[in-house]
């Protein structure tokens, strides 16, 4: 297998809004490294949550491909599309999108569940998750009884679930305060060592700062793409 | 020997002395018994009209009480608000002084084989009467009842129609409340039909609990209306029975409603893209796309 993990050539993603035509991407060409860890940063509105929902197979480019473990997402059905993102890809929201009504342990069962794996591994599983992100006493707990880090940290465990290879996230440390945002990055550092490649959209500089390479975006098109290590 | 049994034999047809009568005995009404503090072996006093005499024939007389009887559940008899007093016909008779004179009586059948042939010999042998199942006087009697229920029912009918509106106006504002959830298990990779199933899923289980309670609560509350109507009207008529076949009917369409409501709710969902519910605004789509699309 090669070690591009992720391949975007020439996405553009055009719609209308109020009646005027919004060039959200224009023109981006991405090869991203197995084991990588990458961040996007750039300006409000200049494409980058954007890029990364058809990076995800979440959104459609108006032109343009983009092939993940040999796979061209951008032509996947929706349906096919959803399952690629169940076994292949790991998303992790600025607003945590917890399942209010299940436990933390329940929660990372979820896509687990989903994709049909036995009760008894699943539950292994997730244990195993809470351990990794620190959180194992807290297996029991809803969403509603666990600190915002917490519900991240939970996140970060269910987009780990089903063991995919690319971790998207966007702004992960948005809603969170500097001391838990720290222990984000820190978190998110570990994922990336542990083999998962990382890509993340952030305003963030500590968590841009932790990254091995930082593309800035303007304007819908990429400015620099620089390798920091 | 012989001529003893004899004499005492003829001794005892000569005695034209009658034998002593036993009292005359009338069952009354429970109701009668409670409002007037009267007991079975208790001795009243009879008369054809309130404060009439005793002694001269069709005017009064004394009884005692050997039976206390309680009304059937018979909804003509609701309304019905005067006491009864039953006594032997002849007695009635001799008391009220119609001679042989009725009005109605009752010919308790031992089967229901022979009712029609019954019915019809007296019919034909009975001039001036007319015998009647007592089943086909309890449906003519029942008319008034019957178009009560016949309202009831339509009333049921829309309150069906109402609840369902309002079931499925609920689900979709519930669901509709959930999309960046929905979105968010969209992301993750959790499919539209697991979604929608779950959905479903909950629905039902609203749905089969919801009927549960009102299950209850119609159980309780007919409890309450028999308790007072009873008590109103004093008779063991059941004036709200919630039966089996209602308990089927409201958890069968609850349950149908529910799954009804949540399938068209979930569908809405999934069938939104996930960025359209996580953003909550619709992409215009150009000529061009539309077309494509299409």
């Amino acid at each position: 297998m090669s070690d591009v993990v992720m391949k975007a050539s020439d996405l553009r993603r055009e719609y209308h809004m109020g009646g005027e035509l919004v060039r959200a991407v224009r023109g981006v060409t991405l090869e991203i490294a197995r084991g990588d860890y990458v961040a996007i940063v750039g300006p409000s509105g200049c494409g980058k949550s954007t890029l990364l929902n058809l990076l995800g197979g979440i959104d459609r480019p108006t032109t343009g491909s983009v092939t993940i473990e040999g796979s061209r997402i951008d032509q996947l059905s929706d349906a096919a599309a959803t399952r690629f993102r169940l076994h292949h890809i790991g998303f992790v929201f600025q607003r945590f999108y917890l399942m209010p009504a299940l436990t933390a342990i329940e929660n990372i069962e979820l896509p687990m569940a989903e994709a049909k794996i036995p009760r008894d591994k699943r539950v292994r599983r997730g244990r195993e998750l809470l351990a990794y992100v620190g959180l194992e006493a807290r297996y029991g707990h809803r969403p509603a009884q666990l600190s915002g880090g917490e519900q991240q940290r939970v996140a970060i465990a269910r987009a780990l679930a089903n063991k995919p290879q690319l971790l998207l996230a966007d702004e992960p440390t948005g809603e969170l305060d500097a001391k838990t945002g720290t222990e984000m990055i820190e978190l998110l550092a570990q994922v990336n060592r542990d083999g998962t490649t990382i890509v993340v959209v952030t305003h963030d500089e500590d968590l841009a700062g932790a990254a091995h390479r930082v593309v800035h975006m303007r304007d819908g098109v990429v400015v620099d793409d620089r390798r920091q290590r | 020997m012989l001529a003893a049994l004899l004499i005492a034999a003829f001794s005892q047809s000569i005695d034209s002395t009658p034998p002593p009568r036993p009292p005359r005995t009338v069952a009354i009404d429970e109701r009668l018994a409670a409002d007037a503090g009267i007991h079975v072996g208790d001795r009243l006093l009879l008369t054809p009209t309130p404060g009439g005499d005793v002694g001269s024939a069709g005017s009064g007389d004394s009884v005692i009480v050997s039976a206390l009887v309680r009304r059937r559940a018979d909804p003509s008899e609701v309304a019905r608000a005067e006491y009864r007093v039953r006594m032997h016909l002849d007695e009635l008779q001799a008391l009220i002084g119609y001679g042989d004179r009725v009005d109605r009586f009752a010919v308790s059948a031992r089967g229901t084989a022979g009712t029609d042939s019954a019915l019809r010999r007296i019919n034909d042998a009975a001039f001036g009467f007319r015998a009647y199942r007592s089943r086909d006087i309890a449906v003519e009697t029942s008319r008034t009842f019957l178009v009560v229920s016949r309202f009831h029912r339509a009333i049921g009918v829309i309150t069906i129609v109402a609840s369902a509106i309002f079931l499925l106006c609920i689900m979709l504002l519930k669901v509709d409340e959930r999309r960046r959830d929905v979105a968010a298990l969209r992301l993750m990779g959790i499919s539209a039909r697991s979604i929608v199933r779950s959905v479903m899923v909950e629905a039902a289980l609203v749905a089969v609990v919801g009927s549960a309670v009102g299950v209850g609560l119609g159980w309780l509350s007919s409890q309450i209306i028999n308790w007072h109507y009873r008590g109103v009207y004093r008779t063991p008529l059941a004036f709200a029975v919630v039966t089996p076949g209602i308990v089927l009917l409201a958890v069968s369409l609850s349950l149908a409603l529910g799954l009804i409501a949540g399938f068209v709710a979930a569908q809405r969902l999934v069938h939104m893209s996930p960025l359209e519910l996580l953003s909550g605004r619709r992409e215009e789509r150009s000529p061009a796309a539309a077309a494509t699309a299409g």
